[in-house]
């Protein structure tokens, strides 16, 4: 088994001739993993697709792919390799299991059709795979059963019963949450251990790093920064890599050590809190207080109760037990909250603009609150006569921000405002949500699976587990 | 083994429950019209009862007293809905005989109608929607597309009058109607196919193109499976699960093609009946057809559900 | 590859719809100042011209009565898209309002209505209507009625589903949170994401109710002659079918064209 990759001078042009990756020279071996790694729209999925041989029609290909010292065969030919020497790994592999085939006979019939054994030897083979894998399990289930996780684990199950050389992987953590990205991405680098040749594409720091091997940093369809990963992510030479490497949240500066005021009163406070769905406890016991001026994270993994919590303390949900007390006398928009999605927060048809003159026009604000915060915020007016569609989503929570703050609140549930972001602007809106608690004397509960991120941004952090509510330990 | 019999029972009741609603919803508007009938209520139930012949005003008394008609009419109602629950379904008013003797027949005529014209529609519609779909975009999939659009658009009868003209009174090939050997099927059947696929051939169009663009076919591809085992192992039952869970809905434009297509033709199926009881004032022939029809639906909607638990691992399992 | 293919597809829902915009301006056209430009009496006799050809004196020839063709036509196509949309605006209204209601009460109230809706479904719809034609055969209440019946069930369900999708949606409750009240997020936020998806229901529902008068009335059971109607046309001249095939099946031309004109304007997909 071999898999030397070279990649010379590949380049893949849009129909109208616009490059959208240029000149892209590489070289891959077996054990080392090579990561490329960059924003959406770098182009460096598409490198995947051109190796492979499965660009879309109407894109154009130059440069050569050279797999052990010869030159791949074009069209056809090329799919005669696909599974026995070029493997992919899907985006999101639970979308491309069958979902009316049960686990081991989607690793089966690889072993049959692909590899010809007899039908008993590719079951026996089969479950041997499965095993390797910790899903032995789950053999007679179908992938809708199956966790994200597992269906990855599956599809690589998959893909080793070919046997192949060179195994690609795209986005491997698309859809996953922290600890499951994690595990994948340490799967990814055992591939590569095992003797494959790996090449990974990832807009995700983290994974990188894990992944180790050679990294090569996209930007526009072009590498602008190679080498080991290790030294890259340590010294990074080119400005945009070293603003990505930056844009990690444990590189994040600390909130200032300057004496900090103590947390003004509570604005929001919960005793004994509790919440079942249909039977399920989901939160138990819980005991919060959020003070002006401070900002409280909770952290967990996705489901574990962690909105819920946000929600009750805004009134949306009602407790199933305990009581939330708010601040006397207040209205109730000055209780407020960011959405994860940012898009999904705003009227599809309707523009900044509008959306803005109905705020004002019910509460009765002037118009300069509103150019006040454009201008602290950093958002161009010129945006005000957009769509949510036409808006990026850091800009689109910047906006969020604006409407919110516009009602001079004084608490603000931030649920995930950040993780839908590209790293460069979650550094930005979180940072700037940072400074707006102090400034504007808020009470911030943020709510996050990072514990980096909210370590950086918060006086005191909370974690969830089996339904209740305790401090946080220091690590993380 | 509970979840999975759980699976089986859950479409099972729900048909059932949608059965007992047909029953209702027919039984309450049988009701209504017998009581909207012009005439004395008694003498009619006493002629749906015994046959027209044998009711004098000695026999409308007996039954005035006997069914109490002088009750409160909820009472009267609940009885009414007791009888259509147990398919006693009462006599004609114009014949006499029996509704469910009446509608015997004409059940076979009708499931012979249906029963050509079903296969015949998948025959037409299905390589139709399959071409269509595997050349999405292209000039097959616009003409599939026109032609289903014009074929919606046409009405059944006037497309039935259209074949009848062509084929028996032009072309000679067939005779126009009636029921005399299986030459008169084929005009019938055909009318009421072509309706049906005009939409099947739709729905076969979007789930090709779905499945051929799917990441399964894709990763199938990927996998080293050749062309024809990709397809064969995830893309034919992939592409049927819809087809198969729209033919529940098809069945609705069957039945509604069939009350067409009958009085048209003069089939002596059950929708000719139903059509002509409606001008008769037959109400008991109006509600036993009408039931029947329903509760037709009702039942091979069910077999569709069954198919589709048979070809689909996620129906029922969702929440697993 | 399919990107590319999604493309032209827009592209060309445009044009049909442009394309049925022009037909049913023409056909509304056709039924609205036809009666009034048309000299000829819909309801006149003449029977030397029975059956006769399209020529100078009948544009469109004459039935077997000798009436004109083209004036019953006018009148016919003006009776069905009247009688299509009031029937269409009511059952739509009905079942809007009560989807949304359903939608933003929950509970008692939204289960209780999709009881009746599914009650109402349990049943094919033209079995419905005729059930209800049953209370008095060839009166246009009944039918209108009947129909009415039978469609408001899918605007409710329709209604009722997009709505409360919506106000689950984040947007929603970020303007509870934001102080607006129910009457603004009903105005601004659902109803205009609520409006095409009512539209295209409406068009593929006036089609479709054109369609069943046409039907009924072709068997008898629908409007009965001698109102000029589209499919009652075509029955009354089935014994001359072989005779003179145009005359009888132009008023089906004319269902089709509506129908069709409906289909491409309403756009979407075909279900």
């Amino acid at each position: 088994m071999s898999g030397h990759v070279q990649l010379r001078g590949l380049t893949v042009r849009a129909a109208d001739g616009t490059p959208l990756v240029e000149n892209l020279s590489l070289a891959a071996r077996p054990g080392t993993p090579l990561v490329l790694l960059g924003e959406t729209g770098s182009g460096k999925s598409l490198v995947l697709q051109a190796i492979m041989g499965a660009l879309p029609p109407r894109l154009r290909r130059t440069g050569e792919v050279v797999l052990d010292g010869q030159p791949l065969p074009e069209g056809r030919a090329r799919r005669g390799l696909w599974g026995r020497r070029i493997a992919l790994l899907p985006q999101e592999p639970w979308l491309a299991l069958d979902p009316t085939m049960r686990a081991l006979a989607q690793v089966a019939e690889v072993c049959r059709l692909v590899r010809g054994m007899p039908p008993p030897a590719s079951r026996a083979e089969a479950e041997r795979l499965l095993r390797d894998l910790g899903l032995e399990g789950v053999a007679r289930l179908y992938p809708f059963q199956l966790s994200g996780g597992m269906a990855q684990r599956l599809a690589l199950a998959v893909l080793r019963a070919a046997d192949a050389p060179l195994l690609l992987a795209d986005e491997p953590t698309k859809g996953l949450d922290a600890e499951r990205r994690d595990e994948a991405a340490l799967r990814l680098r055992d591939e590569a251990g095992r003797g494959r040749t790996v090449i990974a594409v990832t807009h995700d720091i983290g994974v990188a790093r894990i992944l180790g091997g050679h990294l090569a940093v996209m930007l526009e369809g072009q590498v602008v920064e190679q080498g080991p990963a290790e030294r890259l992510l340590a010294r990074p030479a080119q400005d945009y890599t070293r603003r990505l490497v930056a844009a990690e949240p444990a590189q994040w500066p600390m909130p200032s050590a300057a004496p900090r005021r103590p947390a003004g009163e509570a604005v929001v406070a919960a005793r004994r809190l509790g919440k079942r769905f249909q039977g399920r406890a989901v939160l138990e016991d819980v005991d919060i207080a959020v003070g002006r001026g401070e900002t409280v994270a909770v952290l967990g993994p996705s489901g574990c109760g962690k909105t819920t919590l946000g929600d009750l303390l805004l009134g949306l949900l009602r407790p199933s037990q305990g009581e939330v007390r708010r601040l006397a006398g207040l209205a109730p928009w000055r209780f407020q909250k960011l959405y994860q999605d940012p898009p999904s927060a705003f009227a599809p048809h309707q523009s900044m603009r509008e959306a803005l003159r109905h705020l004002g026009r019910r509460h009765g604000l002037a118009p300069a609150v509103f150019g006040g915060l454009l201008d602290r915020l950093r958002l161009p007016p010129a945006l005000l006569d957009r769509r949510p569609a036409e808006l990026s989503g850091g800009e689109l929570q910047r906006f969020a921000l604006l409407r919110a703050l516009a009602l001079d609140p004084v608490f603000l549930f931030a649920d995930e405002p950040t993780s839908r972001l590209d790293p460069i602007t979650q550094r930005e809106v979180a940072l700037l949500l940072r400074e707006l608690v102090t400034e504007r004397d808020l009470g911030l509960l943020l709510v996050t699976h990072d514990a980096a991120l909210a370590r950086r941004m918060a006086d005191r952090v909370f974690t969830i587990e089996a339904a209740r509510l305790s401090p946080a330990g220091c690590a993380g | 083994m509970r979840r999975n019999a759980w699976r089986v029972l859950r479409p099972l009741l729900s048909r059932l429950g949608q059965a007992g609603l047909v029953a209702l919803l027919v039984g309450c508007i049988g009701f209504a019209l017998m009581h909207a009938l012009p005439g004395d209520q008694a003498f009619r139930l006493a002629a749906e009862r015994y046959g027209p012949d044998m009711v004098d005003a000695r026999a409308a008394a007996a039954m005035r007293a006997e069914l109490g008609l002088d009750r409160p009419l909820a009472v009267q109602l609940l009885e009414w809905l007791g009888r259509v629950l147990r398919l006693d379904l009462g006599r004609s008013l114009v014949t006499g005989e029996p509704v469910i003797e009446e509608l015997r027949v004409q059940i076979g005529y009708t499931a012979l109608l249906a029963g050509t014209a079903l296969p015949l529609s998948a025959l037409i519609g299905l390589p139709l929607g399959i071409v269509a779909g595997l050349w999405r975009g292209r000039w097959p999939d616009h003409a599939v597309l026109g032609l289903s659009v014009l074929l919606r658009a046409v009405p059944a009868y006037a497309l039935g009058l259209a074949l009848m003209v062509l084929l028996s009174v032009r072309l000679r090939w067939l005779p126009p109607g009636g029921f005399e050997g299986w030459a008169e099927l084929v005009l019938p059947s055909l009318t009421l196919a072509l309706g049906l696929a005009a939409v099947s051939s739709r729905v076969a169009r979007e789930s090709v193109a779905a499945v051929a663009a799917s990441p399964v076919l894709v990763f199938a591809r990927w996998k080293g499976l050749s062309e024809r085992d990709a397809v064969r192992r995830h893309g034919l039952r992939n592409a049927a699960i819809p087809v198969l869970a729209v033919l529940g809905l098809q069945l609705i434009g069957l039945v509604e093609g069939i009350l067409i297509v009958e009085t048209l033709f003069g089939w002596p199926g059950i929708g000719h009946a139903l059509v002509h009881a409606i001008f008769a004032r037959d109400v008991p022939l109006v509600q036993g057809s009408a039931l029947i029809m329903g509760l037709g639906v009702v039942l091979l909607n069910a077999a569709v559900d069954f198919a589709c638990l048979l070809i689909d691992p996620r129906r029922g399992r969702q929440e697993a | 590859m399919s990107g590319l293919a999604f493309g032209r597809r827009h592209a060309a829902l445009p044009r049909a719809r442009l394309a049925g915009a022009v037909l049913l301006l023409l056909l509304l056209g056709f039924g609205l100042l036809g009666p009034w430009l048309i000299e000829a009496d819909p309801a006149r006799q003449d029977l030397t011209a029975s059956l006769a050809p399209p020529g100078a004196r009948f544009l469109l020839g004459a039935d077997h009565l000798g009436r004109s063709m083209l004036a019953r036509l006018a009148h016919a196509v003006r009776l069905s898209f009247l009688l299509s949309g009031l029937t269409v605006a009511a059952a739509g209204l009905l079942g809007t309002v009560l989807g949304l209601l359903a939608a933003w009460e929950g509970g008692w109230l939204d289960r209780g209505l999709s009881l009746l809706a599914d009650t109402v479904l349990a049943l094919p719809g033209l079995l419905l209507v005729l059930l209800v034609i049953a209370f008095a055969p060839g009166q246009i209440l009944p039918l209108a009625c009947g129909i009415a019946l039978a469609l408001w069930v899918e605007f409710f369900r329709v209604t009722r589903a997009q709505a409360r999708s919506l106000l689950a949606r984040p947007h929603v409750e970020a303007a509870r949170l934001l102080g607006f009240g129910r009457a603004y997020i009903l105005r601004h936020l659902i109803l205009p994401e609520l409006a095409p998806i009512l539209l295209t229901l409406a068009g593929f529902g006036i089609g479709g109710v054109i369609l069943t008068i046409a039907t009924l009335s072709f068997i008898s059971i629908g409007l009965r002659p001698p109102t000029a109607e589209l499919g009652g046309m075509t029955s009354e001249m089935l014994p001359y079918l072989a005779e003179a095939p145009f005359q009888a099946l132009l008023p089906s031309l004319f269902v089709a064209l509506a129908v069709l004109a409906c289909h491409l304007l309403a756009g979407g997909r075909p279900r």
